[in-house]
């Protein structure tokens, strides 16, 4: 079990379990699935280029390699910055006392493009705290689930169902003007927008 | 760019260009002053996988692993894969040379099965014939951050002069407002907003901020809302 997010705020720690919220606990989930001609479920699988060999599930991996196809163990790799400079590791912040800004204002929430979102049971809640946030009051923390190189914002928000955090990176929109016109071009930069079957 | 067609609240319409926002990507991984790749590769063959291994060695075959390493193929395991086709396998294992059936299936957030119908197509509708326009929806910034999980972004923007006009009176009256307004799809409004065919729907808020003469005219989409599911510790 994941340790709790600690928070601190003016000087009075609370505590929460976290659960990641599963759209699907809520909704269900719609599931395409292809069958054979007997009404059996396909497994998916690959073929290579020249036929001569089927790949199924189980028989992949993936790694880093060099330039003389070496493997690169997962141990010995770092995070780097855009000019390839190596970046401090962060720690987990789970277990780990953090303090909450705000409360902040709803665009710094809408600016979040979020990754995750936990339920938070709370251990020990301050009341004070409690009231905030069930007045509709959000704050901010660092949030880092494990040791990494790719620190998260997380946001505490609560309403009459429970309390969450919504963990994610920071995602400010440019702002529009009159004269820089958006170019229509052929090039869809939307391509990796996914294939979903999950429906309402 | 994508299009969208949109309708304002005084049921005037024009087709606009949407773009995602999309948060900078951050550290990747890597050596310091080193190129490396990040590859697929072969790690087993057939014979190498677990049904495989327990009819040749039985259930606890760890020792003949050790012993002979029955499940490396020399020959095979290691060969980096870049360009293969995807397959189906029927319920024999044998490669499917007919187009398969299609279902979709629904299944309850208990798991268990709802529903099981002929595969269908949803086409995207966002820019349809029939624009995007503004329900009679709207909440509280405040309020749509505590209620829904925004799982996209997406910049609304101007191609011309008249459009800017159009964006920019929408933006600045959301903002006026502090409001959020949520937009439907389809003949009556009511229907989420689908982006592509077989898509995601999603339940589309749009919220305005305007510093001067600029504007950022937000469709803020979710699928998700905060909320604790039945049975769940909180």
């Amino acid at each position: 079990m994941a340790k709790p997010i600690i928070v601190n705020w003016k000087g009075v720690q609370s505590s929460f379990k976290i659960t990641k919220l599963d759209r699907s606990k809520l909704y269900g989930k719609r599931q395409r699935q292809v069958l054979d001609p007997g009404g059996d479920r396909c497994e998916r699988a690959e073929l290579t280029r020249d036929g001569a060999l089927l790949i199924r599930t189980g028989m992949t991996a993936q790694g880093y390699f060099d330039g003389e196809g070496t493997w690169v163990p997962n141990g010995d790799l770092v995070g780097l910055d855009k000019a390839g400079e190596p970046v401090p590791k962060v720690a987990s912040t789970l277990g780990a006392e953090e303090p909450l800004h705000g409360p902040v204002d709803p665009t710094e929430v809408l600016d979040l493009s979020i990754r995750s979102v936990y339920i938070l049971d709370p251990e020990g809640l301050d009341p004070d705290l409690q009231k905030r946030l069930l007045g509709g009051d959000v704050f901010r923390f660092a949030f880092n689930y494990r040791a990494d190189y790719n620190a998260e914002t997380a946001f505490l928000v609560g309403n009459k169902s429970g309390f969450f955090a919504l963990v994610g990176t920071p995602a400010p929109a440019d702002w529009c003007e009159l004269e820089t016109v958006a170019q229509e071009t052929f090039d869809d930069d939307d391509d990796d927008d996914e294939l979903d079957f999950e429906m309402f | 760019m994508r299009k969208i067609h949109l309708m304002n609240e005084a049921s005037r319409d024009a087709t606009i260009v949407i773009d995602t926002v999309k948060a900078e990507s951050g550290p990747t991984m890597g050596l310091p002053g080193k190129k490396i790749n990040f590859r697929r590769y072969l790690a087993a063959t057939d014979t190498g996988l677990h049904e495989a291994l327990v009819a040749a060695h039985g259930e606890t075959y760890a020792q003949a692993l050790i012993d002979g390493d029955p499940e490396i193929d020399v020959e095979q395991v290691g060969k980096f894969l870049t360009d293969t086709t995807p397959v189906f396998l029927s319920a024999s294992g044998e490669v499917l040379h007919v187009s398969p059936h299609l279902v979709d299936v629904i299944f309850g957030p208990d798991g268990g099965e709802r529903e099981r119908k002929e595969a269908s197509n949803i086409p995207g509708n966002v820019n349809d014939e029939t624009p995007v326009r503004w329900t009679g929806r709207k909440l509280p910034r405040g309020q749509a951050i505590t209620r829904f999980s925004f799982r996209r972004t997406i910049a609304v923007k101007h191609v011309d002069g008249l459009t800017y006009d159009f964006l920019y009176a929408m933006a600045k009256s959301l903002a006026e407002e502090d409001a959020m307004v949520m937009l439907g799809g389809g003949s009556k409004g009511k229907e989420p907003l689908i982006f592509q065919e077989n898509g995601t729907p999603y339940r589309g808020f749009l919220e305005g901020r305007v510093d001067g003469p600029r504007y950022k005219l937000l469709l803020h989409l979710s699928n998700l809302e905060l909320r604790v599911p039945d049975g769940a510790a909180s």
